[in-house]
């Protein structure tokens, strides 16, 4: 062991008492501020990245129905804001007067119709194609329908007076977690929309020829659109209404909950730099505090031949020292602690109420160190200014 | 003044090569009013020397001029040999004494107060690297009387048994020159005259030269010791404290 480390050790075990307090203020400091951030970590950013992920935030809706042409969805399709678009019918015709379970026991009438495509981000790989849906998971429940299964899809119409009803076996190729989309509702193809549609507003379709020969409008009345990211949203409203087409966002507070989530950060960080600048004040005036105390030690040390490099050590190994048990001990105490609300507060689905990751962890550690590192500098300092004549002149 | 003269830098039949300490015309003020000069002493292995002035004369200021602690005017005639290294040429960066060169016995504030007695007195050997012999150290712990001591802390022996720990210190690299600052002042009066016999016998053992600042000297052990002259000279409202080396060897 080197003779500075060994100074540095027996002075710090000599007074155990203030080192001890000194650790202990620092797992003051240290320990809320790493629950803080376990808690930001866990609960609170779990559930505002919940939020900022969820795809359904990410929607613009068309307010009111346009007339939108193939080169229009072709110029929201190459924006590298839009994540997804595709063309959709008009909302009146976005509705199935009933869907059935394939063994015929369960109905559920008035079903809402989403149009998808490849790419759908509320969906999974697996597309929707003519003949082939999704279905949501409130939906599935009720129909007692799961993936694979097949349901039947009724369109009813009125013409002059006669009540006439389409149908269609349709087969399930995916449900929508609950997460993604809570309400009651199938996801089908373009060309399936469109059927629902022609069949409703032609008299021409009937029943039998319904889904005969669908070909694509020239124009469509309205969209479905997802923005890549939420802060793409407001760029892409104002190049749809740059191009006079009104819209809203789905989460009206979408871009709140970006700035919240933002916010979140600053005032994590901004408490961190605080607290840190508090500790590393009370680090630096501790260490110097603890040299004036050995004055006279220190100035015999030099006049008992141990070199100026030697004898600055001294300051930043015990300061390294206090801070890793300081760490350490915060730590030891923050851990069980954070297990234990893990345990006690229920968290939402499979989320943990407050965690920290390696990278907090070794952050800790790193910050620790060179706090231990510059705090110590006013202390060595001193050290080096003490002369061997001082002991010589108090003895 | 005498001290702004010039000085033959080596003392007729002297050897520089052989002496431990060759010093001349080497001082340092004290605040404002009071100058302490060396003017001049030379010191070879088993020299003991006695600096016998009345407090507040700078007895403590010679010795640390001697070990190099307390840096020293620009006198003109300035000599400051050391264990044969000129430490008054500039052109050498001052390399400050190990323990086998200089011992120092402080008056008080003598030990490292969170170091045990054993380590106090083992610390300036390894500071050196040097290589101790067990024997000696074994030797010079049993003759201070306190190898039952070793292990304690400084706050929990006396005044005196500090005293001893510090002499043993000092002492253990067997240097070449050993400095105490009035070593007996703060002991128990039974117990000086025996502390002051054994500083003598083991600084012989040692083969160290040994310069002793004490005021009370005429019934101490070092009574019959070579004294170096002491006389105050006042000049231009500044008391000047001249120490010499009174038997001619200077």
């Amino acid at each position: 062991m080197t003779i500075p480390l060994r100074l540095a050790l027996r002075e710090l075990r000599h007074d155990w008492i203030a080192a001890l307090c000194f650790v202990a203020a620092l797992v003051g400091v240290l320990g809320p501020m790493l629950i803080i951030l376990a808690l930001k970590n866990g609960v609170i950013g779990g559930m505002v990245d919940r939020l900022v992920e969820d795809p359904a935030n990410r929607e613009i809706i068309a307010v009111g129905t346009g007339a939108y042409d193939p080169a229009f969805f072709d110029w929201l399709g190459q924006r590298p804001d839009v994540d997804f678009v595709s063309p959709a019918t008009r909302s009146i015709n976005a509705l199935a007067d009933g869907l059935r379970s394939a063994d015929g026991k369960k109905t559920e009438l008035s079903v809402p119709l989403i149009v998808s495509a490849p790419g759908d981000p509320l969906l999974g790989a697996v597309p929707v194609a003519a003949g082939k849906v999704w279905i949501t998971a409130a939906l599935a429940e009720k129909l007692g329908v799961t993936d694979g299964g097949g349901v039947t899809m009724f369109i009813g119409r009125e013409i002059s007076g006669r009540q006439e009803s389409a149908r269609v076996e349709l087969t399930v190729v995916g449900v929508v977690p609950s997460e993604r989309y809570r309400r009651a509702a199938l996801f089908l193809s373009l060309p399936d929309m469109l059927a629902v549609e022609r069949f409703r507003d032609s008299a021409a379709i009937t029943p039998d020829t319904w889904l005969d020969d669908i070909t694509s409008p020239s124009q469509f009345a309205s969209f479905r659109l997802y923005a890549r990211d939420l802060a793409d949203l407001e760029g892409v409203m104002q190049a749809l209404s740059g191009r006079g087409v009104e819209t809203r966002p789905r989460a009206e507070n979408a871009v709140l909950l970006l700035k919240f989530r933002s916010n979140l950060d600053l005032i994590y960080g901004l408490l961190a730099v605080l607290a840190l600048a508090g500790f590393w004040a009370a680090m630096a005036a501790n260490l110097r505090g603890m040299v004036e105390r050995r004055r006279l030690a220190f100035s015999l040390l030099r006049l008992i031949g141990l070199s100026g490099r030697a004898r600055m050590v001294i300051p930043l190994l015990q300061s390294l020292m206090l801070i890793g048990c300081g760490i350490g001990l915060s730590f030891a105490v923050v851990l069980p602690v954070l297990g234990v609300l893990n345990v006690v507060v229920p968290g939402a689905e499979s989320d943990v109420i407050a965690t920290l990751r390696w990278r907090d962890v070794l952050g800790a550690v790193g910050i620790g160190a060179l706090t231990a590192v510059t705090a110590a500098g006013w202390a060595m300092r001193a050290v080096a200014a003490i002369q061997s004549e001082e002991v010589l002149r108090n003895g | 003044m005498a001290l702004r003269e010039a000085v033959p830098s080596a003392v007729p039949g002297t050897s520089a090569r052989q002496a431990v300490a060759e010093l001349r015309n080497l001082g340092c003020a004290l605040g404002s009013d009071l100058f302490v000069v060396i003017e001049s002493l030379t010191l070879f292995a088993g020299d003991v020397l006695v600096l016998d002035a009345p407090s507040g004369t700078g007895k403590s200021t010679v010795l640390g001029l001697m070990a190099g602690i307390i840096p020293a005017a620009d006198l003109q005639g300035r000599v400051q040999r050391m264990f044969g290294r000129d430490l008054a040429d500039p052109s050498r960066p001052f390399a400050p004494p190990t323990a086998a060169e200089l011992g120092f016995v402080l008056q008080t504030s003598t030990l490292i107060p969170y170091l045990s007695l054993a380590e106090n007195i083992d610390l300036p050997a390894a500071i050196a690297r040097c290589t101790v012999a067990a024997d000696w150290r074994a030797q010079l712990i049993r003759q201070l009387g306190i190898e039952t001591l070793l292990r304690r802390m400084p706050h929990q022996v006396s005044v005196g048994q500090r005293q001893r720990a510090a002499i043993a210190r000092a002492m253990l690299a067997r240097p070449r020159l050993l400095l105490m600052d009035e070593p007996v002042s703060a002991l128990d009066p039974s117990n000086v005259r025996r502390v002051e016999t054994l500083i003598l016998d083991l600084a012989r053992q040692a083969g160290a030269a040994v310069v002793l600042a004490s005021h009370q000297v005429d019934r101490s052990a070092f009574a019959a010791e070579r004294r170096a002259a002491h006389r105050v000279v006042h000049h231009q409202g500044v008391a000047y404290s001249l120490f010499h080396d009174a038997e001619g060897r200077a």
